[in-house]
């Protein structure tokens, strides 16, 4: 029988998913960070990260639904909530994310870009144009009600992998953190993307470039203990391992994934940053740089899930 | 899944409680079939194999659904094989025969017209005519293999005058038989089911099913604690599951068996009452089994000297719930008949006949028959000269590849129209080249098959016979220790362009000027048939059950009088045979060392696996699965001294062919011998699952045979092995 | 849990298995599955080296857990436990995310692309509802497979179980299979 059962359309859903969480999180995170009324570098992160976060996951959860095998049939995953099951909660968080994230966005819209929206309307759906409403005082509001749903749905993309107890490669609650971790990594990572073509946004940088130390910190101290404890437990775990320790995926999880996704991003950020910390020194900003930089962790966040989908699969109780 | 009820069951725990009440325990899952809209269940015989199991055939809305074992049949009990149950396939496969064809273009080109029933049958009955015009009814030859209605086709044969009818046993069972015939005057069964002690000479019981004794041998050898000896030079299911298992040296048998006897007549172990009363030549015996030390016997076999001793002491010591199981395909070796007679000879010293777990006459239950005109004895004598072959084998069927012989050389006639029911010589006898030859040289050749054989290909006229769930058979009788009568009833009406042997027997006779012999139906046969059973309406009660099992069976000791008389020359069992003597063969086995493959060639043998059956079901959708090709097994130690890997390619040469396939470097074959499964390879494209896919054996093997029975040796070939 | 009336589980007398496959053609036909899957499968394992070897066969199909993984992760409820024990699939509600293929520890189900949802052996509900034996229980010729209710003691099944030793496969696996496997 096929090994493999969810292939890189499940991997691209949970990576955009994890994406969408990340940017939300972030940029709820800067909503905090100013004082209402003063012009704030971090207002830019906020916008950029609100406008963002809907469109990823959305497209992700259109790929879930493709990859069904009666996407048709889709429809059936809302009448149904069933606590024990990771999809069934999950997809439930999906529905409740995409909606405040995207209520968040319009919230973030300028209202220039609102009206003009509104007026690019078909005249069809013209009677639409009462609902354009100005709800920028919401902001915090949405952002605080979403940050515990992103959280959801960063730990969820890994929880669905993390519940399966058949799959030994996965069944360790290490890998929602893990999951969590990259998808805030990744979304500071489009963030600083984002903003790399701007004029020198150098505070949102310091910014960006210290969450997404913390974050990468957090994702390779549970890298570790994965491999550790996964060697130190059953016989089953530790073949299960053998597919990253000396298996089809040695190569891409070492060099590609630890090396290229993870580490050399943190090193990067870390010199760029410590000595502006430590030794007040500037921070120069170098806008290629930066860009590299977040491509590297977009593309370490997709090859861990990608890892993590395949090899998982292919491990198997003995 | 039937959605209604699927919702009824699932309904939560109560319905789930009533349901199970219904059902109560496990035994009552003896189901009775009750009324469903649209569902029908039909006892009938399945056809897949020669075994002829009970089958329940499921019928939903007209079309066969399922075929399910009929536990009633207590020789094929609740049981039905992985091909019994593909034999759906038979009627539903695209790949089958769905109407007459006649071949336009060469033979073997595979160019085809469709054809009505008229105007095969014309065709067919103006060639047979004009056969017997020029070279007399001789000239046709009529081969067919064993089928309820191949009672029609051979009979239209003898009708016609043709002395020249050929069937399987030839190539498959002749020495045993005639061997056991010659020792006892019958061919008995085997109680295995209540046997203590069972040695097998590669009866793959265990893969190639024989009812009831398949089932028996699991069941003995796992539950009741018999002890099983089985001698293959490969590692089949049958040997892992026996106590011991010794890869004999191939063609050795013999010497195995007479080491035991000079074991067992030497240590006085013999059944000395039996031998008295019921056997002749023990003297002879005595003296002639001298000769055969186990030590002598372990250099020829290569079983230990003191196994073979501990064997022979087991043996005796549990007879006579002890056999050394007969066996079915002997078609292996050129001194098989001597190899069986000594099987048969070494039961009978140990007094393991007609007791509870030895050898048993098969219990006989008397049919009706329905009475036609009687014809002619053909005139001529046979091509295959069987009185002067093979004085002492059953003339009736032949000796197929003397036959072939002779055929082709045009002696002592010319035979050149042959017509073929259920048969497919082209894989069956081996030598293939050979067969084609003979099949070429023919003005005419008809077939009757359900599929597009590899003969088929090559005839003229091909007549698609409805396949066995398609059709109403003649009654048959089982026999063996319980017999039983089976009863094949037409489950589903034809679903093609296709007629049943009595029909097509009919069509032809009726342009051959023989009506008169074959003026009667199918329901006035069976209708005669059943008429001798001990039942109040036997008909009624064959359509209901699909078999009628007789009471008073296991019968044991009926023949144990020391005033009974054996079918012999004696009347007694004759460990000694005159009749041998007299028509110049050995009297007693004499063991002669088979040659043994030169360093470089491999002997190669053949054998089946439980769910093909002999060439036939290779290109059954469902079963080709378990084995889309075919491989050469080859051990792993010889294939290294050759560089061979597993997988590669190789080609297989022997004096008359060349082979090639990919290979199957094992563990479980013998360093001298190499097996390949047979029915690949195929010549006919429609056969489509295995059509040029693998290689096939019968090009390989060479032709030889039994000197007694002029039964095929299919094991005397050696191939050399090549990487290409 | 309330004592269940029924609990549908069987016993497998690997020793008697010969490999025959009669298993696996009779639950194709019954339960018209095509010939890309199957839902009972075959292990089949030779070792040694000659002429020292052995060989073992078994029989595998869904082990109708107790605990099943798969209901737990189905998001619809599709893959259900009936109360006599046996995990059935209704397709009509079944999505097809394959998600309870991926939890379950044996391997045990497949995904029909033909009609988009997932099947697995459900000791054949429909010829139970009948009174008659899982298709593949009925055909074996060894009767290597023994089907029954472990919640009667009468059964032929739980005597077995009683007398012989056995083991599940992956017990591990939390799942509580119930296919024992005499030793
Ligand atoms: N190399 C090799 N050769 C062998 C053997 C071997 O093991 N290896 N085994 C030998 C033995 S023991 C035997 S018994 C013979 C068997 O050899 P055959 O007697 O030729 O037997 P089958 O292969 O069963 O072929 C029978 C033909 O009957 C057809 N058939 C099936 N059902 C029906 C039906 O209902 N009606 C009609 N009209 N036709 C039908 C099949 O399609 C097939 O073409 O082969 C012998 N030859
Ligand atoms: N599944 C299935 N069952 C069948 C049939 C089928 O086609 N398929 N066909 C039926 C028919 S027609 C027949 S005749 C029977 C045949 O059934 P069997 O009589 O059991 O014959 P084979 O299966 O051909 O097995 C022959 C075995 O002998 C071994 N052998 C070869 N040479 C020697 C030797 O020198 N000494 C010893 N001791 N062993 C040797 C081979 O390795 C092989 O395993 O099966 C019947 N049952
Ligand atoms: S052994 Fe199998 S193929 Fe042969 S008659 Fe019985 S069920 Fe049919
Ligand atoms: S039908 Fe029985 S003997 Fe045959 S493979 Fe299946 S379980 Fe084994
Ligand atoms: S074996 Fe797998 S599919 Fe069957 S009940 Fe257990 S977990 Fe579910
Ligand atoms: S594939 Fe169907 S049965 Fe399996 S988890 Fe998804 S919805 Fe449930
Ligand atoms: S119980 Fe029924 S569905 Fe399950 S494997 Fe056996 S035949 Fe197939
Ligand atoms: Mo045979």
């Amino acid at each position: 029988m096929k090994i493999i059962e969810w292939g890189v359309l499940i991997v691209n859903y949970l990576f955009l998913g994890g994406l969408s969480a990340g940017l939300f999180f972030v940029s709820a995170i800067a909503t905090f960070l100013y004082k209402l009324d003063e012009p704030s570098p971090y207002t830019r992160i906020a916008r950029l990260g609100a406008l963002m976060a809907p469109w990823p996951v959305m497209i992700g959860c259109l790929l879930l639904i493709f990859d069904l095998g009666r996407w048709y049939h889709f429809y059936k995953l809302f009448l149904h909530l069933r606590l024990v099951s990771p999809m069934s909660i999950g997809s439930w968080l999906l529905v409740l994310f995409n909606l405040v994230a995207l209520v968040n966005c319009y919230a973030w819209l300028t209202e220039r870009q609102r009206n003009d929206l509104f007026a690019k309307l078909p005249r069809r759906l013209a009677f639409l144009g009462k609902f354009n409403y100005d709800i920028d005082h919401w902001r915090r509001r949405l952002a605080f009600a979403g940050m515990p749903i992103s959280v959801g749905v960063g730990i969820y993309t890994g929880v669905l992998l993390g519940a399966v107890q058949s799959r030994p490669f996965w069944n360790t609650n290490l890998v929602a953190q893990l999951f969590l971790f990259s998808a805030l990594s990744t979304g500071c990572a489009a963030l600083i993307l984002g903003l790399a073509g701007r004029e020198q946004p150098v505070q949102e940088m310091k910014l960006l470039y210290g969450f997404d130390i913390c974050f990468m910190v957090l994702e390779f101290f549970i890298v570790l203990p994965y491999l550790i404890h996964g060697q130190l437990s059953v016989q089953a775990v530790q073949d299960s391992l053998k597919l990253i320790l000396g298996g089809p995926f040695t190569i891409l999880f070492w060099v590609f994934f630890l090396g290229l996704g993870l580490l050399t991003p943190l090193v990067i950020e870390l010199r760029e940053l410590v000595p502006v910390v430590v030794s007040n020194r500037e921070f120069h900003y170098n806008r290629i740089l930066a860009a590299t930089t977040a491509l590297l962790i977009l593309g370490g966040g997709f090859l861990l899930r990608y890892i993590f989908v395949y090899a998982g699969q292919m491990s198997a109780m003995q | 899944m039937d959605r209604r009820k699927f919702l009824r069951f699932s309904a939560g725990g109560a319905a789930g409680a009533a349901i199970g009440a219904s059902l109560a325990y496990m035994k009552p899952f003896s189901h009775s079939p009750e009324k469903e809209a649209g569902r029908l269940e039909v006892p009938t015989t399945c056809e897949a194999c020669v075994n002829k199991c009970s089958v329940i055939a499921v019928v939903e809305n007209g079309t066969i659904h399922k075929l399910n074992p009929n536990p009633e049949n207590p020789k094929s009990r609740g049981m039905l094989c992985a091909r019994g149950n593909a034999g759906l396939q038979q009627v539903y496969s695209p790949a089958r025969l769905k109407r007459p064809l006649i071949r336009v273009g060469g033979r073997g080109e595979g160019n085809w017209r469709p054809a009505s029933w008229d105007e095969a049958f014309d065709f067919a009955a103006k060639k047979l005519s004009e056969t017997k015009d020029k070279y007399g009814p001789q000239g046709t030859l009529w081969s067919s293999s064993e089928s309820f209605q191949e009672v029609f086709f051979r009979n239209l044969g003898a009708a016609f005058g043709s002395p020249n009818q050929v069937r399987h046993p030839t190539l498959c069972l002749a020495s045993v038989n005639l061997a056991y015939s010659l020792t006892f005057g019958t061919v008995p069964s085997f109680d295995l089911l209540n046997s203590k002690y069972i040695i097998m000479s590669g009866a793959n019981r265990l893969e190639s099913f024989i009812t009831p004794d398949t089932m028996d041998l699991i069941e003995s050898a796992e539950y009741r604690k018999a002890k099983l000896i089985y001698l293959d030079p490969r590692f089949t299911v049958t040997a892992s599951k026996a106590d011991e298992w010794y890869p004999i040296r191939p063609g050795t048998d013999l010497a195995f068996l007479l080491a035991m006897l000079n074991v067992i007549v030497g240590e006085n172990r013999y059944d000395k009452e039996f031998v008295a009363n019921y056997t002749v030549g023990f003297d002879k015996l005595t003296e002639h089994v001298k000769a055969f030390s186990p030590d002598w016997a372990e250099k020829e076999t290569e079983i230990p000297a003191k196994d073979i001793v501990r064997i022979a002491r087991e043996f005796s010591d549990a007879a006579p719930r002890a056999v050394y199981y007969a066996g079915r395909r002997s078609s292996w070796y050129r001194e098989d008949f001597h190899t069986r007679r000594a099987q048969a000879i070494l039961n009978a010293i140990v007094g393991s006949w007609d007791r509870e777990g030895g050898m048993v006459p098969n219990g006989k239950i008397a049919l009706g028959e329905y009475l036609f005109l009687p014809w002619d004895d053909p005139i001529a004598p046979r091509v295959d000269e069987m009185d002067k072959n093979f004085p002492l084998a059953a003339k009736g069927d032949g000796a197929y590849l003397k036959l072939r012989e002779n055929v082709i050389a045009g002696t002592p006639y010319p035979v050149k129209a042959w017509m073929i029911h259920k048969q497919d010589p082209m894989n069956a006898l081996p030598g293939q080249a050979r067969t084609l030859e003979m099949l070429q040289q023919m003005d005419f050749v008809g077939v009757v098959d359900v599929q597009m054989s590899d003969t088929a290909w090559y005839a003229d006229v091909v007549f698609p016979e409805s396949t066995y769930l398609e059709r109403t058979d003649p009654v048959e009788v089982l026999s063996g220790i319980a017999p039983v009568v089976v009863y094949r009833q037409q489950v589903v009406k034809p679903v093609h362009d296709t007629k049943t042997t009595l029909e097509i027997t009919q069509g032809l006779a009726k342009r051959l000027g023989l009506s008169q012999y074959f003026d009667f139906t199918m329901d006035q046969w069976v209708a005669a048939q059943v008429k001798e059973l001990p039942l109040e309406a036997p008909l009624e009660y064959l359509k209901k059950h699909g078999v009628y099992v007789p009471p008073g069976f296991p019968k044991y000791g009926t023949t144990l009088n020391p005033d009974h008389r054996f079918i012999t020359k004696s009347g007694k069992i004759e460990l000694y045979s005159d009749r041998l003597q007299e028509a110049n063969y050995d009297p007693l086995p004499v063991y002669h060392a088979p040659a043994q493959p030169p360093p470089g060639k491999f002997r190669i043998i053949t054998g089946r696996r439980a769910y093909f059956t002999q060439a036939n079901t290779t290109n059954n959708p469902w079963l080709n699965q378990f084995a889309p090709e075919n491989s050469l097994w080859l051990n792993a130690a010889a294939a290294d001294s050759l560089g061979i890997a597993d997988g590669d390619r190789v080609e297989m040469t022997s004096t008359v062919g060349a082979v090639r396939l990919k290979t199957r470097v094992t563990q479980e074959i013998r360093p001298d011998c190499v097996f390949m499964l047979h029915g690949y390879g195929k010549k006919s494209k429609w056969q489509r699952l295995v059509a040029g896919t693998g290689g096939c054996d019968s090009e390989l093997l060479e032709t030889a045979w039994d000197k007694v029975s002029g039964n095929a040796a299919l094991h005397e070939t050696f191939v050399s092995v090549r990487k290409v | 849990m309330a004592a269940r009336p029924k609990r549908y589980a069987m016993v497998v007398d690997s020793k008697k298995c010969i490999n025959c496959k009669a298993c696996v053609v009779a639950c194709r036909a019954e339960n018209s599955v095509p010939l890309a899957y199957s839902r009972p499968w075959m292990n089949e394992e030779t070792r040694g080296v000659w002429p020292k070897l052995m060989a073992a066969f078994a029989p595998e199909q869904c082990h109708q857990c107790d605990h099943p993984a798969c209901v737990r992760v189905c998001p619809t409820g599709a893959s259900h436990h009936r109360p006599d024990g046996i995990v059935v699939v209704n397709e009509a509600e079944c999505v097809g995310c394959r998600y309870c293929m991926i939890a379950c520890p044996y391997d045990a189900r497949f995904f029909r692309e033909d009609k988009g949802v997932v099947e697995k052996c459900d000791f054949c509900v429909h010829r139970l509802e009948r009174g008659q034996l899982p298709a593949c229980v009925e055909t074996c010729p060894s009767k290597v497979r023994v089907f029954g209710d472990l919640n009667d003691p009468k059964s032929k099944l739980a005597e077995l179980l009683s007398d012989r030793q056995y083991r599940v496969k992956k017990p591990e696996a939390g799942t509580g299979p119930q296919i024992y496997y005499l030793i």
